[in-house]
């Protein structure tokens, strides 16, 4: 199903599955990097025009969010008992 | 589609069993009985060596080793469970579909450092890489070349394998560093003997996190036709590694040095002209006969996948890196004084940062910070007290070179945790330096260096 051009809205619902996503991973540094990669990504990516480029860039945020979702399963399975020092209250 | 409702309803429940199963024993095969207490079964605090602490401390030690980056392990996982084949069985699907997957990962490693995958070659580590550099070639072109030059602050690895040599019989010039750290290109080019086989120096150092001038030594190595040599474990994917720029014809690569797996490395060798190297590992001549032995596909997968990352987020990491490494040092030096950098402060890695605190015992600040993993300029590479042997060619002060801490920022590292680390470092310093005789006096204002201690 290739995609043409992604619309506006399918872009949006993108980030914001990535957003979801990257919410859930248990690790405490890979968590922020996830949400702080994919905000950063979007916005670099905001002034692309050509349409080929915009395709590109929505099929590979597609083939990221598969990723995510596969390894928060795999960080799920084989999380630490003991979380980090940053996730406790000082 | 009603499958696929199912699919994600399933893995949807299956997430939020997993999370809330008993946690999974990590020890299954122990057949001992478990006398002492396993120091990860309390979920509250661990205790490890005598020292509670209540969570994981947050990393700094990327010049150590560093996380594996989830994108890197999700190329690596399917050849752990369904492609397990070995890349030299050329009988079968399993040896194909593997093959690909080395030659793809070697396309990915030359891409990042602009040489042919040809020139390639996988190996255990950088490690290996520096003793089939340093030791094959000496060994190939023992007859006519008996004079190897290489600089102090070298990874133990190269120095170790130049010390074998010259217990073979060759000979090897140690040059010294500057008080940045940085080599001086005059003397390697005093040093330079018609019979120099081999000119090895580090990249990046791997302590002090200094740049060294590769495309000037590179540029002196072609005009006397030496080989020249380079320990690139710490600047790959970090800085612009570029082998034509350079000049090398021989370079170490680490995969763990860049969010890859541990137990790979890889070493580039130039075919024009070509430099030959006599075989550390002898075996069934993989690797064109420099490496023999299973390339072991998962891990090589990793590095490709870990190098194509690397040269996608290099400028990314870099930029962020280096605001992190700001923040950090303008943080530490806002709330204390006597902080040294050591090393050059304007030619060096941005993720690495060595600092040396006045007035204050090394091993008591490193135990007061044990909610910050981060590791001292001695304890890199020997277990004896000595302080580090780069900071003395550095010509640091014993007691300078004692309270030195190298803090390793990547990519993985937040903003929170560097304030964090600063609040720590801050606190301890100040806690020992309260309790200091010595800073007592040095604030009263007597200089330290002028006292004559007696003798009881």
């Amino acid at each position: 199903m290739a995609a043409a051009s992604p619309s506006r809205p399918e872009i949006i619902s993108l980030f914001r599955s990535l957003l979801r996503t990257s919410r859930q991973f248990s690790d405490y540094n890979i968590r922020e990097y996830s949400k702080r990669r994919t905000i950063d990504g979007f916005r670099l990516n905001k002034q692309l025009t050509d349409p080929s480029a915009v395709a590109a860039a929505f099929a590979d945020g597609k083939s990221q969010l598969e990723l995510a979702k596969r390894q928060v399963l795999v960080y799920s399975l084989y999380a630490p008992k003991v979380k980090s020092i940053m996730e406790l209250n000082h | 589609m009603a499958a696929k409702l199912i699919t994600t309803a399933l893995r949807r429940t299956a997430l939020r069993r997993t999370a809330s199963l008993k946690p999974i024993n990590l020890r299954p095969f122990s057949t001992a009985a478990a006398t002492i207490p396993d120091p990860y079964d309390d979920p509250s605090s661990l205790t490890v060596k005598g020292v509670k602490i209540s969570g994981r401390p947050l990393y700094l030690d990327m010049q150590a080793t560093s996380p594996v980056d989830p994108r890197v392990l999700d190329a690596m996982l399917p050849f752990y469970l369904s492609r397990y084949g070995n890349p030299h069985s050329r009988t079968h699907l399993y040896g194909w579909e593997s093959d690909e997957a080395v030659e793809i990962a070697r396309g990915q490693v030359a891409q990042l450092i602009n040489a042919s995958p040809k020139e390639i070659v996988f190996t255990s580590g950088a490690t290996e890489s520096n003793n089939i550099s340093v030791k094959g070639t000496l060994h190939f072109y023992k007859e006519k070349k008996k004079h190897v030059i290489t600089t102090q602050t070298e990874h133990k690895c190269v120095l170790d394998s130049c010390r074998h040599l010259q217990q073979e019989g060759f000979d090897v010039t140690y040059l010294p560093v500057k008080s940045d750290g940085l080599v001086d290109v005059g003397k390697l080019r005093d040093a330079i003997r018609p019979d120099t086989g081999l000119v090895s120096v580090m990249a990046v150092n791997n302590e002090i996190g200094v740049i060294q001038p590769m495309e000037e030594i590179g540029a002196v190595c072609k005009e006397f036709k030496i080989p020249f040599h380079t320990d690139a474990a710490q600047a790959l994917g970090k800085i612009d590694v570029d082998v034509d720029k350079w000049n090398v014809s021989l370079m170490s690569l680490s995969g763990h040095k860049i969010y890859g797996p541990k137990g790979i490395g890889a070493l580039y060798m130039r075919r024009r002209p070509r430099i030959r190297v006599e075989p550390q590992m002898n075996g069934g001549g993989q690797e064109r006969g420099i490496r023999s032995g299973t390339v072991p596909t998962p891990l090589v997968v990793g590095m490709g996948a870990a190098c194509e990352l690397a040269r996608k987020e290099m400028e990314y990491d870099e930029k962020r890196i280096s605001m992190l490494q700001e923040r950090m040092l303008n943080g530490i030096r806002a709330k204390l004084d006597g902080v040294v950098v050591n090393g050059s402060e304007e030619r060096r890695y941005v993720g690495n940062l060595n600092l040396s605190f006045a007035y204050v015992e090394g091993e008591s600040l490193l135990m007061g910070l044990k909610e910050v993993a981060v590791s001292s300029g001695s304890a890199c590479t020997s277990a004896s007290l000595e302080p580090s042997y780069v900071l003395r060619a550095l010509g640091v002060d014993e007691d300078m070179a004692h309270t030195s801490i190298r803090f390793g920022i990547g990519r993985f590292t937040t903003e929170e945790e560097i304030d964090r680390a600063v609040e720590l470092t801050v606190k301890q310093v100040e806690k020992l330096r309260e309790m200091s005789p010595l800073y007592e006096m040095v604030k009263e204002g007597i200089d330290i260096k002028s006292i004559q201690w007696a003798q009881h």
